[in-house]
């Protein structure tokens, strides 16, 4: 028999059942795979079609049963926890911030947890009285009514460091709860968390950059970032789960707000750790802040035409799906459920890295728990990618200069918009923008650094078409797009260097050709082909 | 190798300018062995000057003594006849300074840096390698290397750390040693000078027609007065084989205070009336340079060692301005080398510091130190610089009777024997009196004046920056700005001889950004353009550093 699974052990053949006798033994079987093996032995021995419709009619059912089960799909939680922030904020922000909660949703259920959890769940509602490696594992599912306290900060590191993000989210959370004991009179925590190998200094660390407390898990086995472990530790640590010692500084259900870093490591573990506590997310935020908010809506006060004030609600401002609007994303209690910790992931770069103090004090805590079998997945090489940005082997590129500096947020967007309009575009800037001192928002921010830079000491491109909006033409810059097919530039002074070698010479400003030009392009006014291959008169 | 695993020498020797090629080869003398570590690619490919090299009669050593062949294979022309030009407007009325240039000085020569630099080092890597040591080039020393608080060697960005009975930091303006050692420090603007300088091509034997000279013949031209916006300092024009140095020296707190252009100050020589005798329209710079240089009269270290480290030339403060004169390389030669003899006869003392010491009583005993920091500026100075009394001076000198006093004939004669004499020149008070306003009134009252059309079109930063070459330490920039504030480091946005108010493609530019609500001007600094000239070292907040070995800025000329 080809049953020896790793989840049940088969002891039954269905050869030996007649086909009603086999519908009904197997009416009392929940697990897929269990059933799929029946399904197997049955084609393997007597094949017989009516017995194997049984099973795959039982096979559908129990498929069908899943996602509809309390609590199963994790997914749904997300959106609840997230959809609610749109009933406090105007309507477009709904349309992004469901867009990317989807995104949120899809990355949980693609991974592999949403599957462990459907099973998991499976088997705490109904014990089917099989053995399941994870059965015996108890969590407290969405609370009610729960207490929540202190700002969880989520940190990084990478090669034995903590990551600038992770310290630029300790210091923003320390300048939260300070004004927050300022405002609401309770002194609460800002809890640093560092899961990794010899982690132990990182964690000491973490206080100097503005944490009271610090929780940390060391083990050889997390010395890369696998997400299980992470999650199953993280959500641990989150509710208060472990031994005495480990926990006796705190007294409440689960942090009241926690922030992970939107790294890629971050992405995931955010939305796996909120999901596991049953909260919802706020992705790649761009700015915090904490205040009281007054709500109307039903599904929130529980009354239609009552206003209720949220107090200590964390505002998560974040990009929208265009990049240039904001929405601010609220995660609030539902009357008979709540929604805690309130989570946000942080755009790294957004906040200032603190100035580290080495005399702070605070606490220092090892977290304990038993490390099961989560390691199924193994590294057994790996290999560093180039860092960074490939402007490279695209028909066109837009790269902007120091010409921005009036408003360089907006002459970023601008630059961005004129980008997405092309079909294959990159998006350059000269070495001039890297080292400028220049204040980016945070969604643009990304786009100011060396890995964009095209010039001598940055990359070199030759597409098609080149459009250099505000850049001077330094010989440094030259020598990296030499290459290019038509050169087109955008400056306001005549007598600009770049002159020299472009096709074309906008005379004009960046803040009013860009738009112009972004909107010839989509709506297909612009010949781009004729322009690339220099063949239109001027 | 030492039993605990580092390198070890008898000497070494970091930099190879002249200091630091003269303790070498003395070194070598005296069978010492001896290594010699230089960050540049070459030497001479990170160092500038005017560059005037100074054979004293009076001094213990010069380098033709010390590198046989240095005048007739590294340097350019010698000197035969000096002018200085007191500059009002287009009135200009020079004088001859034969006379004090020629005062104690047994030669005089024209040199480039890197030709002159990169022929010492071969020398000194033959001299060196017969003693067991040699010279390394590309190595940056990043600092002291201490065992029990005491320095016994250095370590490097490139090396494993070197111990040494000796240490000689001939690592010229701006030392990391200096200043690691306690020292010496980067805080004080009155204590330096920013020389800029132009090396511009002429074509081989034209020199000889528009300057009327023969073959083995040179000129220096001197130049003071108000062409440089009242800003304290001067300017020069020496004849190499076949190109020009024309440069600018000027007091660094006078530039901050002025907010001036390092390289506007620079053109307004090139293209003053006076320069088109020798220059026409078919001006072709070579290269743009700048570096730091320190005023001895208040910097030349008085006890120049600590430990085993003895500190010779530029980074010892050794640099004499005699009033328009500029005496740096021969005295580092002198410090070089007598830093050397001073180890030789203290070789095997117990007292680390008995080198060190041996070699400031030499400095003293020499008449070096009384050269660098002569007692009659000390008095002079402190009734001459203060602000009042220049004042004072200033509104007499202005006034009709102090114009008539500077103005007639006898004056004339008074002034043109006052320049010649070393004591006067030497104890003129650093203020705008004895730069700006003496000599424009000199200019206006004796002047005649000048009307040539001059032609010259010099280059604009963006393209002096783009002729220099550079081997960028991508991502590892050697100036970290502290302080971006335009209170903090504003001042290196004018002062910084490759920035400029407006200009983007410098190091330093000031920046309005919006800030959560209000404006505020910052600076911010890009390191690629830098030169190291160590000037925002000075004026503005930052951590500044010379970059890894053979990176950054390399000189072609010097
Ligand atoms: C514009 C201008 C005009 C001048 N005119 C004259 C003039 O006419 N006559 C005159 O005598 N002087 C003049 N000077 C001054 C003169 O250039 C200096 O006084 C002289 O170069 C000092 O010699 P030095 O050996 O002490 O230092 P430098 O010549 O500066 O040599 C120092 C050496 O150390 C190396 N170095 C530095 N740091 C490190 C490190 N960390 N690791 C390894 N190597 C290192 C450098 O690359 C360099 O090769 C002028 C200077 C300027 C800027
Ligand atoms: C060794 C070295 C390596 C370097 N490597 C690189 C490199 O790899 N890549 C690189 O880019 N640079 C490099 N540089 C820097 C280079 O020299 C220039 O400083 C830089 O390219 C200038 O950037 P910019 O054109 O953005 O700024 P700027 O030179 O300041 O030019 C800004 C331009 O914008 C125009 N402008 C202003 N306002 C507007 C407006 N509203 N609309 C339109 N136009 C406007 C201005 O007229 C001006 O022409 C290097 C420099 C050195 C020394
Ligand atoms: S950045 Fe500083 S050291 Fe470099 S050239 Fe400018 S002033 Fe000189």
């Amino acid at each position: 028999m080809n049953c020896g699974r790793t989840r049940q052990v088969i002891e039954m053949d269905p050869g030996e059942h007649t086909v009603d006798e086999l519908a009904e033994e197997i009416a009392s079987i929940d697990d897929v795979e269990t059933l799929e093996s029946i399904l197997d032995a049955e084609r393997g021995g007597d094949d017989r079609k009516t017995a194997k419709e049984a099973i795959e009619r039982r096979i559908e059912a129990v498929g069908e049963d899943e996602p509809t089960e309390d609590g199963t799909a994790s997914a749904d939680d997300v959106d609840g926890g997230e959809g609610s922030e749109g009933d406090a904020n105007e309507t477009d922000d709904d349309a992004g911030d469901a867009d990317e909660t989807d995104d949120d949703a899809g990355d949980a259920d693609g991974g592999e947890t949403s599957d462990g959890d459907t099973g998991e769940a499976d088997e705490d509602d109904e014990d089917d009285g099989l053995s399941h490696p994870t059965r015996d594992k108890k969590h407290v599912r969405a609370l009610q009514g729960g207490d929540y306290e202190d700002m969880w900060v989520f940190c990084e590191t990478q090669a034995g460091e903590l990551t600038d993000v992770s310290k630029e989210m300790l210091g923003k959370a320390r300048e939260l709860m300070d004004a927050y004991a300022e405002e609401y009179g309770d002194e609460e925590d800002v809890v640093a968390v560092v899961i990794g190998e010899d982690c132990a200094e990182l964690a000491e660390e973490t206080i100097a950059y503005g944490a009271d407390v610090a929780v940390f898990h060391d083990d050889p086995r997390l010395s890369r970032f696998v997400h299980k472990p992470y999650t199953e530790i993280a959500a641990h640590m989150a509710r208060g789960q472990g031994s005495l010692e480990s926990t006796e500084w705190r007294a409440y259900d689960e942090p009241r707000y926690a922030l992970f870093p939107a790294t890629n490591n971050g992405r995931d573990l955010s939305a796996l750790v909120q999901a596991e506590l049953d909260s919802g997310l706020a992705s790649d935020c761009s700015d915090l802040f904490i205040e009281d908010v007054e709500i109307s809506n039903p599904v929130k006060t529980g009354e239609p035409g009552v206003k209720k004030v949220f107090e200590r609600v964390l505002h998560m401002k974040r990009p929208d799906f265009s990049g240039f609007e904001y929405s601010t994303i609220l995660c609030l209690d539902n009357p008979d459920r709540d929604f805690h910790p309130q989570g946000a992931s942080v755009i790294p770069g957004t906040f200032e890295v603190p100035e580290p103090d080495p005399d702070r004090e605070g606490l220092v805590v090892e977290h304990e728990m038993e490390l099961e079998d989560w390691f199924g997945v193994e590294v057994l090489e790996h290999d560093q990618l180039d860092e960074g940005v490939d402007l490279t082997g695209h028909e066109v590129v837009v790269c902007l200069g120091r010409g921005i500096g009036d408003d360089p947020t907006l002459g970023m967007e601008l630059g961005l918009e004129l980008t997405d309009a092309f079909e294959d575009a990159a998006f350059g800037i000269t070495r001039g923008i890297v080292t400028s001192s220049y204040q980016f928002d945070g969604h643009v921010e990304a786009y100011s650094k060396e890995e964009r830079q095209i010039g001598e000491t940055g990359q070199e491109v030759a597409p098609e078409l080149y459009i250099a909006a505000g850049v001077s033409g330094a010989v440094q810059h030259k020598v990296g797009i030499d290459d290019s097919g038509t050169i087109v530039a955008i400056n306001t002074d005549p007598d600009a260097r770049i002159r020299d070698f472009s096709d074309y010479f906008i005379e004009g400003d960046l803040f009013e050709v860009l738009p112009a030009l972004t909107e010839a392009v989509e709506s297909g006014e612009l010949p781009v082909e004729a322009l690339a291959d220099g063949g239109i008169d001027r | 190798m030492s039993a605990n695993g580092y390198e070890e020498f008898e000497a070494v020797v970091v930099g190879c300018g002249p200091g630091g090629a003269a303790a070498a080869a003395r070194l070598a003398d005296h069978g010492v062995e001896t290594l010699v570590l230089e960050r540049g690619v070459e030497a001479g490919s990170k160092n500038v000057s005017g560059g005037l090299i100074y054979g004293e009669k009076s001094a213990p050593y010069t380098a033709e003594e010390l590198f046989p062949g240095f005048r007739e294979e590294a340097a350019e022309r010698p000197v035969t006849e000096t002018y200085i030009h007191n500059v009002a407007g287009d009135r200009v009325k020079s004088y001859d300074l034969t006379d004090i240039h020629e005062h104690d000085t047994a030669w005089c020569e024209a040199v480039l840096r890197r030709k002159m630099d990169s022929w010492l080092e071969k020398r000194v890597h033959e001299r060196t390698s017969e003693t067991g040591g040699g010279v390394l080039t590309d190595v940056r020393v990043n600092g002291l290397l201490r065992e029990n608080g005491e320095i016994v060697g250095v370590t490097c960005d490139e090396l494993d750390p070197i111990r040494a009975e000796l240490i000689v930091a001939a690592d010229g303006v701006n030392s990391e040693l200096a200043r690691d050692a306690g020292l010496m420090d980067w805080e004080e603007p009155e204590e330096w000078f920013q020389g800029v300088k132009a090396v511009v091509d002429v074509e081989p034997g034209e020199i000889e027609d528009r300057f009327a000279l023969g073959e083995d013949e040179g000129l220096a031209h001197l130049f003071s007065g108000d062409l440089f916006e009242g800003v304290r300092g001067g300017g020069f024009l020496y004849t190499n084989e076949s190109s020009l140095s024309i440069g600018t020296v000027f007091h660094l707190d006078s530039l901050v205070e002025r907010r001036a252009e390092p390289h506007e100050l620079l053109d307004a020589l090139l293209t003053h009336p006076l320069l088109a005798q020798w220059l026409d329209a078919d001006y072709d710079e070579r290269e743009y340079a700048a570096k730091l240089v320190p005023d001895s009269k208040k910097v030349a270290l008085k006890e120049p060692y600590a430990d085993r480290l003895v500190v010779v030339g530029d980074a010892a403060g050794q640099m004499q301005a005699q009033g328009p004169i500029i005496k740096g390389m021969n005295h580092a030669v002198t410090a070089g080398a007598l830093a050397a003899d001073a180890f030789a006869v203290t070789r095997g003392n117990a007292d680390p510091e008995a080198a060190g010491r041996r070699y400031a009583t030499m400095l003293e005993e020499s008449g070096t130190m009384s050269k660098l920091r002569p007692r009659r500026y000390e008095l002079a100075r402190t009734v001459g610089e203060r602000d009042l009394v220049t004042r004072a001076v200033e509104g007499v000198l202005d006034s009709p009777v102090g114009r008539l006093a500077l103005g007639n004939r006898l004056a004339d004669r008074a002034l043109e024997r006052a320049y010649n004499s070393p004591y006067l020149v030497s104890m003129l008070p650093d203020t705008r009196t004895g730069y700006v306003t003496v000599p424009t009134i000199v200019g206006e009252q004796h002047g005649r004046p000048v009307t040539w059309e001059n032609e010259v079109e010099p280059p604009e930063l963006i393209d002096r920056i783009g002729d220099l070459t550079y081997d960028t330490d991508v991502g590892n920039p050697h100036i970290e700005l502290l302080d971006e504030s335009f209170e903090a480091s504003g001042a290196a946005v004018y002062a910084c001889p490759v920035s400029a108010e407006g200009f983007g493609g410098g190091c330093y530019r000031a920046e309005t950004v919006r800030t959560n609500g209000g404006e505020e001007t910052l600076v911010s600094l890009d390191t690629q353009p830098c030169v190291e000239c160590g000037t925002c070292a000075v004026v503005a907040d930052t951590d500044w550093e010379h970059p890894r070995g053979g990176k950054g800025v390399e000189y072609r000329q010097g």
